[in-house]
Order: C-alpha cells, then sequence, then structure tokens
C-alpha cells in the first residue's frame, strides 16, 4: 500500500481563537476554514468540539479527531477500502476520500495525497576533512530568518495495546517497524516514504488514549532552533527541548499547546528502505514510567525543580 | 517566610487564574483561580509528569470557558476546587493544593511554612 504519510490532523478543540493564534505563530498559514498549512499543503485543521461534521471524539481528553493519511493514486485509496472494509465499515466521503478506523478506535482518514513537491535547500554545514557544503562567502548564521513548517512529519499516539496496534498498521496498511521500544511501542513508517516514522506508539492505560505530540519537519537543525526561539519570545512554554532523538535522529523541540497535545518542530530525520533491520531498545519494566522518566531526565536542563522549602 | 504576597483578590476577575513565582526561579511554580468570591492555590505541577508546569503560555490554566484546570501537555482537565483530574493521563489523581489565606484588606496569601512536599523534586 503506497501511503505516503499524514496529510492533515483534525481537531475539535475548545478554543478556536487560541488555536488559531497558536498555529499561526507557529509558522503554519492560515488558508481559511480553520485549516493551517505547511509549505507542502499538509495541514493541522481545527473546528470547533461541537462541530457535527467532526467524526466522534475518543472517550478520552484527547481533541484529535482524525488522522488524514495522504496515498500515491485513487488506485491505493481503493486497495484500502477493500482491505478495511474485511472487517469494518469504511465511508467514502463527499470529498472522495474515505474514513474509517484503526484497531484503537482512532478515525483515520485517505486522500489522494494533497502533498506538493517542494524544491529547497536543506541546512548545509561544512567540516573539517568534508567536501564542502556551504560555498565561501555564504554566511551560515540569519539573525532575522523566519523559517517556515515544510510538512506534517509524525504523529504519536498513547494506545492501550502497543501490539495491537502496531499489528493493524502492519498487516493491514503496509506499514514498516523501523525501531521499537520493547514493550512500549513501535516507530513506524508507511510504505510510501523513507522517513524513519510518520507514527509511533506509546503503550499507556486506556484512559491515556490520544495524540500525545506530531510534529513538522524543518529545514535543519537551525530553524528548528529558531523556530522554538521564535516561540519562546512569543512566550509559548516549552514542553522537552531542544534536542536530539536517538531512534530516528531528528532534532526536536516540543511546545505546549492549546490543542491539548504537544506541538513538535523537527529535522533531519533518518531515512531508511527494506534493507533496514529494526533496533530494540528496553527501557525497563514499567512501561507507564518510561516515557515520565525520559522527560524529567531530558527537559531538567530547561529548568532547575523548585527547590524545597520544607 | 511564612506567609507570601501573590496578589489582590480584586486582580482576578471571575474564572481567572494568574500564576507566580514566589522563589524567584524565573518560572511559575504556584498558581491561584478565582471561582466567584473564592480562590483557589495549587502547584503548577501535573501529576502525570511531575513537575511538568500545566499552561502552554503564562496564565494559560483554564479552558476556554474558565470552567476547568487544564494542562496544555496532553489535555487533563481538573476540578477547579478540589483540584482532582477526571480525564486525561492522571484521571483519579490531583493537583497539590497551596493554602491561601485572605487578609482583611482582600489580599491573597500562600501559607507556605505548611508545605512539607513540593513537585517537581524526584527525591
Ligand atoms: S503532563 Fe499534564 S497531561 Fe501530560
Ligand atoms: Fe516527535
Amino acid at each position: 500500500m503506497n501511503i505516503i504519510g499524514p496529510d492533515s490532523l483534525v481537531f475539535g478543540v475548545d478554543d478556536i481563537e487560541a488555536c488559531t493564534q497558536y498555529l499561526t505563530d507557529y509558522g503554519l498559514e492560515s488558508v481559511g476554514e480553520g485549516r493551517f498549512e505547511a509549505l507542502d499543503g499538509t495541514s493541522v485543521v481545527i473546528r470547533s468540539k461541537d462541530d457535527a461534521s467532526l467524526p466522534p471524539p475518543l472517550e478520552t481528553a484527547t481533541q484529535l479527531r482524525k488522522t488524514v493519511y495522504g496515498v500515491a493514486d485513487q488506485k491505493v485509496l481503493d486497495d484500502i477500502e477493500a482491505e478495511l472494509s474485511k472487517d469494518r465499515e469504511v465511508k467514502r466521503l463527499s470529498d472522495g476520500s474515505l474514513e474509517s478506523v484503526d484497531d484503537m478506535g482512532f478515525t483515520l482518514g485517505f486522500q489522494v495525497s494533497v502533498r506538493k513537491s517542494l524544491s529547497m535547500a536543506a541546512e548545509a554545514v561544512n567540516a573539517p576533512g568534508a567536501p564542502k557544503q556551504r560555498d565561501v562567502n555564504v554566511i551560515g548564521a540569519e539573525p532575522d530568518a523566519d523559517p517556515r513548517p515544510r510538512t506534517l512529519s509524525h504523529v504519536v499516539y498513547f494506545v492501550p495495546d502497543h501490539a495491537k496496534a502496531e499489528a493493524f498498521y502492519a498487516d493491514r496498511l503496509g506499514f514498516v517497524t523501523t525501531d521499537r521500544f520493547t514493550g512500549v511501542g513501535p516507530f513506524m513508517r508507511p510504505a510510501g516514504t523513507e522517513d524513519h516514522h510518520t507514527l509511533f506508539m506509546i503503550q499507556t492505560p486506556p484512559h491515556m488514549k490520544g495524540c500525545e505530540h506530531f510534529t513538522f519537519h524543518m529545514g535543519g537543525p537551525t530553524e528548528v532552533m529558531q523556530a522554538g526561539t521564535r516561540m519562546v519570545n512569543k512566550g509559548y512554554q516549552s514542553f522537552w527541548g531542544p534536542g536530539r532523538h536517538i531512534f530516528g535522529s531528528n532534532w526536536f523541540w516540543y511546545f505546549k499547546s492549546p490543542l491539548g497535545c504537544n506541538m513538535e518542530y523537527d529535522a533531519d530525520m533518518d531515512l531508511h528502505d527494506e534493507s533496514w533491520k529494526a533496533r530494540e531498545a528496553e527501557i525497563g519494566a514499567d512501561t507507564s514510567q518510561v516515557f515520565l522518566f525520559q522527560h524529567r531526565e531530558k527537559w531538567a536542563p530547561t529548568g532547575p525543580p523548585p527547590p524545597n522549602k520544607a | 517566610m511564612g506567609l507570601m504576597f501573590l496578589c489582590y483578590l480584586d486582580d482576578l476577575s471571575d474564572r481567572e487564574a494568574r500564576g507566580f513565582d514566589p522563589w524567584q526561579e524565573g518560572r511559575d511554580s504556584v498558581f491561584v483561580v478565582r471561582k466567584g468570591d473564592s480562590v483557589y492555590g495549587y502547584f503548577d505541577s501535573c501529576p502525570h509528569l511531575e513537575g511538568m508546569p500545566l499552561p502552554w503560555r503564562k496564565d494559560a490554566y483554564l479552558d476556554a470557558a474558565g470552567q476547568e484546570i487544564v494542562c496544555a501537555a496532553h489535555g487533563a482537565r481538573f476540578n477547579i476546587v478540589s483540584g482532582a483530574c477526571f480525564i486525561g493521563p492522571c484521571k483519579g489523581q490531583s493537583l497539590t493544593p497551596v493554602p491561601l489565606t485572605f487578609s482583611e484588606d482582600g489580599r491573597i496569601l500562600a501559607r507556605l511554612e505548611e508545605l512539607t512536599i513540593t513537585p517537581g523534586r524526584a527525591d
């Protein structure tokens, strides 16, 4: 199945005004009807949580209502429809897209991808001993740069059964697991991209089910730093970062958001093909604590804990 | 340090929340919410990831209608009066209250001497 990656994430939110300001400040372009686009046309869509046109909410706090995947062509859509119709309802919406659910209850959409192909340079770096990437007299640091998100990169779900969730995406939609945290969940990429992951899932108790974060790809680590600094300067609060992940190698910076999940900037993720053998890392027996522990580790440098005044 | 002045009751409108930095750490570590003529104080630390402050920008502790306290990181929602999380990742857990005192001239004071725990500490 030639699924390329997420085209759009649809949220039913509490505070449209705050989300509009936030997504614009993040660097997306407001194109109307609650749609905020990256440079290639991938998007975040926000509607009022009471909007009857939205798929029903999960029974948890999450405001994510739908993940819309872009696929190569109509043939792929037909294949997905045939496959998922075997055991669940697949709706064909008036815009020609498909709507169904995954095995965890997340609503999925599928459409012929809206992605425009971009022709832009990546951040260029030089290092002693390596062929020159940035030419003489070309300046690397641009304090006035206003970096824009290029494309919707990945979404991360809290799921109550990571093995079942992974099996659905692998067996039914042709996703490949690139790496895995034992007992926690897989990093997965659909067949139509080389990106290390467009989907990561984290095992949690059922009441946590929902969106942990999502992110757009930037042009390089410097753009992640500059875009993140732009957010900080506008008064938004960092959740975690900046830093660089081990699995996927992507640079990251996460911010809390009025969408009820974190929103990340990322850049320079590893690319993989069929020859890649998935790695697996143990992070510990108590999987609900793994996530907490990691964050505490990483986010401590952004500010000291309150002193104990007892 | 016994009583720490936070603000005047009149500084807050109904259903308004505000964060404070009583230990001058460069970020807010406690917040208060006014509901009617009552004010409730809590540590700015989400039970889901202890030590994680709740808002996505300064003072953004409430939902749009001012009915509930919200953690922006993963959307946990808390009762303003009890501090209990009723939906979200820390469902069943509660915010840690900061005991408040109200002076006759309308000042809101935190009774810091009564604090025996401070969220955010790993120990
Ligand atoms: S840190 Fe508050 S809901 Fe996750
Ligand atoms: Fe991410």
